[in-house]
């Protein structure tokens, strides 16, 4: 489990942050003139001003924030290696593996897929811990809490 | 005098004192973790307690903030590695004295310390709160929007890179409530037709995605290796002379920490911060500073904690988070149906009065677990990361859809766990979104009525001398650093 290399050299840098930042600020603002008129006759500020209001404000922030030198690089910053990406992965791919194994099921086999990925190497601990750590969740939410978990396509509701 | 004593009868359900064990065993826990905060714990468990009714509820949320400051202060004393950032002050000296051989020394100092200052501020608190609550009384629109205000312009104090990051972050975190249907008017806004977006974006997959998952994220790209333990036998109660020198540290402590809570948005890790620097400037033994002073675990420890009763004052008060972490508790008051306010005193006296009591047993319980059960707690820190933090992951999902059974909170738990990690990266942090998230409403609403008070007229507020002196204080804070650089620019060139 070595840390990654270098540091990112996206990271930390003040004009792009401030670049984003407007561009969220502008297209809320675009989506301001999409929202249905309001019904005539009703007193004070409509439905569009406050969110205008507040994106003309974020529009100048990142202005301010793109005049300001960056600090330096946060040396904890590292670039994604392979297995972060994975990891990152495997985040993305819980919501698919959720409609197919349920929550339950799909909460497992993340927790077996991306602890060996992590570094664990100890096959039999990794699968004891995932299913221990499964069965508390059962217990805890669905026993204690009596929550409903989606039991997706393989086994249930 | 009838409200406290039905407050204290409520901690004697079994039920509600279970719960404020529970939190305080799982504050110590997550407090001695290092990566997981108490309000990424807090953020976590919301989804837990809207089942729990809403009293056991804050009372459970109530002692993992108490005792979660007070755990972090544990991997600092005996890993260097804070497992809460509030404790990051208590590492510069409690390592140092653990080093020495006093590990059990600092971490005894550090539970008398941090209860004491815990107790103070709660006792701050029983009384504070509901005098500030009575002044608010007379508060209207412009006022809570000027106070409203004032509570989003301290964000810019508050973590991250710049106080431009912070604020801009608060911005967002303002623009993301008004997604759904605006109150007033009946317009849909930024909801595209999506149902689950019409009624706003809900504040439990908000704040698990910001902390649990954007730091889950982070972890994911920098896997470090397991901390190392330094030895300690157990922790040690202080003698009379050992308490002789720190109590000046621990009033002090327990004094700014109490001060800097009640300040909207400043929390437990400034107040830590500045316990320290002050502890050191008023000690007579500055020259062990550095070395493993024992008042430079006192001080911030007392302050830390002292924080955690500080920031419910007006969080409860005023309904103006104190800090993140109350944030997330005002935002989980708020799922539950309760709208904190002046008013919660009169209405809800005895759930306030349980908040209060079940924090005066938090702070007692972490410390007799704080002496009798550091050791155990420090082994905490030994836990793989590969272990844990993909369990985080897990319990994000359940926790983001179990509320509304909704597959599209946790969408919103995953693209805001994006904006998370993003966030760490550039050197944002996310507390002041949540602020901004959980004070958007109050911030558009007051502003709202307060013109059609006014009769749309902005000079209105110039006729409100509370909300005028709340503007002042305002601007003066977020122009003070501007000037300040200024001038101290001026005075060197005119040196030169």
């Amino acid at each position: 489990m070595k840390p990654s290399a270098a540091p990112s050299r996206w990271s930390n840098t003040n004009r792009i942050s401030a670049a984003l930042v407007a561009l969220v600020a502008a297209a809320a603002f675009a989506g301001t003139f999409f929202f249905d008129p309001v019904p005539p006759g009703l007193p004070g500020l409509g439905a569009v001003e406050f969110p205008r209001l507040i994106c003309v404000i974020i529009l100048g922030l990142a202005l301010l924030l793109a005049l300001q030198e960056p600090g330096p690089p946060d040396p904890d910053n590292v670039a994604p290696d392979r297995g972060a990406l994975m990891i990152w992965a495997c985040c993305l791919l819980f919501v698919p593996a959720m409609a197919l194994f349920g929550m339950l099921g799909a909460g497992f086999l993340f927790l077996v897929t991306t602890g060996w990925i992590w570094g664990e190497r100890r096959a039999a601990l990794l699968l004891g811990v995932a299913g221990a750590s499964t069965l508390v969740l059962w217990l805890v939410f669905v026993k204690v809490f009596r929550l409903t978990l989606p039991g997706g396509l393989l086994f249930g509701t | 005098m009838e409200a406290f004593l039905g407050g204290l009868a409520v901690m004697a359900d079994p039920y509600v004192l279970m719960m404020v064990v529970l939190g305080t065993v799982l504050g110590i826990f997550v407090g001695a973790l290092p990566g997981i905060s108490g309000s990424t714990t807090i953020a976590l468990m919301l989804p837990m307690t809207i089942a729990m009714g809403p009293i056991p509820a804050i009372c459970f949320l109530g002692a993992i903030y108490c005792a979660a400051n007070f755990g972090g202060s544990i991997t600092a004393i005996l890993v260097n590695a804070p497992g809460d950032p509030s404790a990051s002050a208590t590492a510069l000296e409690g390592y140092k004295m653990a080093e020495k051989g006093q590990a059990g020394l600092a971490l005894g100092m550090s539970a008398v310390s941090s209860a004491i200052g815990g107790i103070v501020s709660v006792v701050v608190l029983i009384f504070a709160a509901p005098m500030l609550a009575r002044a608010a009384y007379n508060f209207g629109p412009p006022e809570y929007f000027a106070l409203a205000l004032f509570g989003l312009s301290m964000c810019a104090a508050i973590g991250g890179d710049s106080a431009v990051k912070n604020l801009i972050a608060a911005a967002l975190g303002l623009l993301i409530a008004t997604v759904g249907m605006d109150l007033t008017t009946g317009v849909e806004r930024f909801a595209f037709g999506v149902m689950e977006l019409s009624d706003g974006i809900g504040f439990v997959p908000v704040l698990i995605g910001l902390f649990a998952v954007g730091e889950m994220l982070d972890q994911a790209a920098r896997r470090y290796g397991r901390a190392q333990i330094v030895f300690a036998d157990a922790a040690r109660v202080p003698g009379w002379p050992e308490m002789k020198k720190c109590m000046r540290s621990i009033w002090i402590g327990s004094g700014i920490g109490t001060f800097i809570g009640a300040l909207p948005a400043l929390g437990a890790t400034t107040a830590a911060l500045i316990g320290y620097n002050e502890t050191r400037r008023w000690s007579k033994h500055k020259e062990e500073f550095g070395k493993g002073s024992i008042e430079g675990v006192a001080g911030p420890e007392a302050a830390n904690n002292a924080a955690v009763g500080g920031s419910m004052v007006p969080t409860l008060a005023l309904g103006i988070p104190g800090s993140a972490t109350t944030a997330i508790i005002l935002a989980g008051l708020i799922v539950q149906g309760i709208r904190p306010g002046p008013h919660l005193f009169t209405e809800q006296p005895t759930l306030l009065y349980a908040v209060f009591a079940s924090m005066l047993a938090a702070n007692v319980f972490y410390l007799v677990m704080g002496l009798y059960m550091a050791r155990l707690f420090a082994r905490i820190s030994l836990i793989p990361p590969a272990f844990l933090w993909p369990t985080v992951f897990v319990l994000s999902v359940i926790g983001a859809y179990g509320p509304n059974q909704s597959m599209g909170d946790v969408y919103v738990m995953l693209v805001a766990g994006l904006v998370g990690f993003l966030f760490r990266r550039a050197g944002f942090s996310p507390a002041p979104l949540i602020m901004g998230l959980v004070l958007g409403a109050m911030v558009e609403e007051t502003l709202k009525q307060s013109l059609i008070i006014f009769g749309d007229d902005v000079t209105g507020f110039l006729g409100r001398p509370i909300a005028l002196v709340l503007f002042a204080v305002t601007a003066a804070g977020l122009l003070w650093p501007v000037v300040s650089r200024l001038m101290r620019r001026g005075a060197r060139a005119a040196s030169a």
